[in-house]
């Protein structure tokens, strides 16, 4: 992005007749999409700001009263809502952490010259292009206890006993651990093709200068790709916590605890009890914890232009 | 660390040699990181973790379910009894209205989000007026928002029907029935969430076209607009095609809108009926993960397919999933 109109406000005031007609015709093209976003995502968005303020239960019938912070202190006063923020940040840096380290791995070997790399770079996109529902149950067949793939594997890897049969989705640190691989498998690929994209501008040479100075392959990993690779990483990073932190459809096949997320129990207060108002409240304290990243990303991103 | 990573004498480019087999097999190339004998691990690790669970989901939905009840991987008579009944068993009719609606959603979401998208993301990118990084920046914003914000009043607003009109003044053209458990409620809710991002996408692609050719068409005598249907639009097709890919992809793969706007067959969606299924034919695996093989086949195909697209546009657009 070039940087344009930092001047904002007061240089649009001053603009020539051919810059006011390129102005006007630029909001010309946006107006539809402006006329969209502000009836369906902005407006709606301060919408929900205000309910946070309101007590509105929409099903039992009672007024809707202004209530102030009420709703935001009970939720940081509930229980479920610190169980599910532990699961939630369980969760992210679960899924974020492995898919970062295998990915990486990944990227690397698909990043070198072989016979069939392109067989091998087109199946990464099938766990990918999965649904995710799809794939919840898929994991939960394979986690089913007795005939499920991962329990019949391990009897015929000899890996288990053949009289002992376990349970694997029982409590909900299992449940979060589990559901964490069936995310690990599907999010790995997409992990890996973004690093592979910022391998590519790597250059080779690098590693024969290493060669050179007696390099190995962690050194020359250490050394030479990491630091390289680091801004790609980064931005991978933040992306991939910005999609976890928000999990909510695997977790609905493995559970019907909505403590499991943030997301699930938020979504629980909304639609099973229809309380808008301490809905409302918590969607928005998701919605500040990923602004602040989101900021934060902006950031890295206007940064990294300038670089350029 | 292991010996044989290390390389300690440059190596030349390997050219497939016949003698000292062994020393090449551990040893990189010079400019490559990856000795060929752990590459070849490597790789064969990754088809295993990448292709294991989709095998064993495609066999269980070919095999009988008594030898799925008895823990049989590869099934010893497969059958596609199970797709059968997918097709003409009691759910058929749910099934079928369901993959209906996801295709329905997601075609519709795709052709609205790219026309006016397409507009949207030219004026970002071509044209110089006030504020426009900081729209862009708003615009990466809330392509990044969860949908959990904005689903409690998305819901309402469905609920209440929405009304088109001149905002501000009070003028209403037209005010929509409630949009919920209806396609057309789906579709909003999708444009709302792909428009942002479809913008952002697409403004990437648009500023990779050169300014020459642009002032070559000003010169032939185009205005701005016949340079954009001319000349920038037909140049950044490939990004548009990726940009209509995702949007579509990600329209056939979401479940908290549909799971919270859509009750009965009129609207749901695949991956709605795909959780149903859990619930309904509990230990009728061959059965559910039938469904979920047809289910997951567009998507699949489409990406194996169109994977230069794909790969392009993760990469240009930071694509959040």
């Amino acid at each position: 992005m070039k940087k344009t109109a930092t001047g904002g406000a007061f240089s649009a005031l001053r603009l020539s007749p051919r810059a006011w007609k390129d102005t006007l015709l630029a909001i010309l093209l946006l107006l539809p999409t402006i006329y969209i976003l502000l009836k369906t995502f902005v407006s709606p968005i301060i919408e929900s700001l205000v309910w946070s303020f309101y007590k509105y239960n929409l099903m039992d019938g009672s007024a809707i009263q202004y209530v102030g912070f009420r709703n935001y202190n009970q939720i940081f006063q509930m229980n479920e809502f610190w169980v599910s923020m532990k699961n939630t940040a369980y969760f992210t840096v679960f899924t974020v952490g492995a898919e970062l380290a295998l990915g990486f791995f990944c990227a690397l070997l698909l990043n070198q010259m072989f016979r069939g790399r392109t067989f091998f770079r087109g199946i990464i996109i099938i766990p990918w292009a999965m649904l995710t529902l799809v794939n919840g149950l898929m994991w939960n067949w394979i986690y089913q206890p007795g005939y499920g793939g991962l329990t019949v594997v391990l009897h015929n890897l000899g890996l288990l006993s053949p009289d002992s049969n376990p349970v694997w989705l029982t409590n909900s640190t299992q449940i979060m651990t589990f559901a964490s691989i069936a995310d690990i498998w599907k999010m790995t690929p997409y992990m890996t093709l973004l690093l592979l994209a910022g391998l590519q501008s790597l250059n080779p040479a690098l590693y024969e200068a290493a060669v050179m100075d007696g390099a190995g392959f962690w050194k020359k990993i250490w050394h030479i790709t990491i630091p390289q690779l680091a801004p790609a990483m980064i931005v991978a990073v933040v992306l991939r916590v910005l999609g976890a932190f928000r999990v909510y459809d695997i977790l609905t096949v493995f559970s019907n605890d909505p403590t499991t997320s943030v997301s699930f129990l938020t979504y629980n207060y909304a639609f099973r009890y229809f309380y808008l108002g301490r809905a409302s409240a918590m969607a928005w304290i998701s919605t500040i914890f990923i602004l602040i990243l989101i900021v934060i990303y902006i950031r890295m991103l206007k940064k990294n232009n300038e670089l350029e | 660390m292991a010996n044989p990573l290390q390389t300690r004498v440059p190596a030349t480019v390997a050219v497939r040699p016949k003698s000292g087999i062994k020393s090449k097999l551990f040893k990189s190339a010079s400019n490559e990181l990856i000795p060929p004998f752990w590459l070849w691990i490597g790789l064969i690790l990754l088809s295993l973790f990448t292709l294991a669970p989709f095998v064993y989901l495609l066999l269980t939905s070919i095999s009988p379910s008594n030898e799925l009840l008895s823990g049989r991987i590869f099934p010893h008579s497969a059958t596609f009894n199970n797709y059968v009944r997918l097709f003409t068993g009691s759910n058929a009719a749910s099934y079928m209205a369901a993959a209906k609606n996801s295709v329905l959603v997601s075609v519709y979401t795709t052709l609205l989000t790219i026309f006016i998208g397409v507009f949207a993301a030219y004026a970002l990118a071509k044209i110089k007026f006030p504020f426009r990084t900081t729209s862009l920046f708003a615009i990466l914003a809330m392509q990044l928002l969860p949908s959990i914000s904005l689903i409690v009043p998305m819901y309402m607003m469905m609920r209440n029907g929405i009304d088109i009109g001149i905002p501000f003044t009070g003028i209403v053209f037209f005010h929509t029935p409630p949009l919920l458990d209806t396609v057309a409620g789906l579709v909003v809710a999708y444009t709302t969430f792909s428009l942002p991002f479809a913008i952002w996408l697409m403004a990437g692609y648009f500023q990779t076209i050169s300014k020459e050719l642009e002032e070559a068409s000003y010169i032939d005598g185009n205005g701005r607009l016949g340079t954009m249907f001319r000349i920038v639009i037909p140049l950044a097709m490939p990004g548009i095609a990726a940009t209509a890919i995702f949007t579509m992809l990600s329209a056939w793969d979401e479940f908290m809108f549909a799971s919270a706007f859509t009750q009965t067959d009129a609207a749901k969606t695949l991956p709605v009926a795909i959780r149903e299924f859990i619930g309904k034919h509990s230990i009728d695996w061959g059965l559910m993960t039938a469904g979920g093989v047809v289910a997951s086949l567009p998507p699949v195909i489409i990406s194996l397919f169109l994977y230069r697209y794909i790969v392009g546009g993760l990469s240009a657009g930071g694509v959040k999933e």
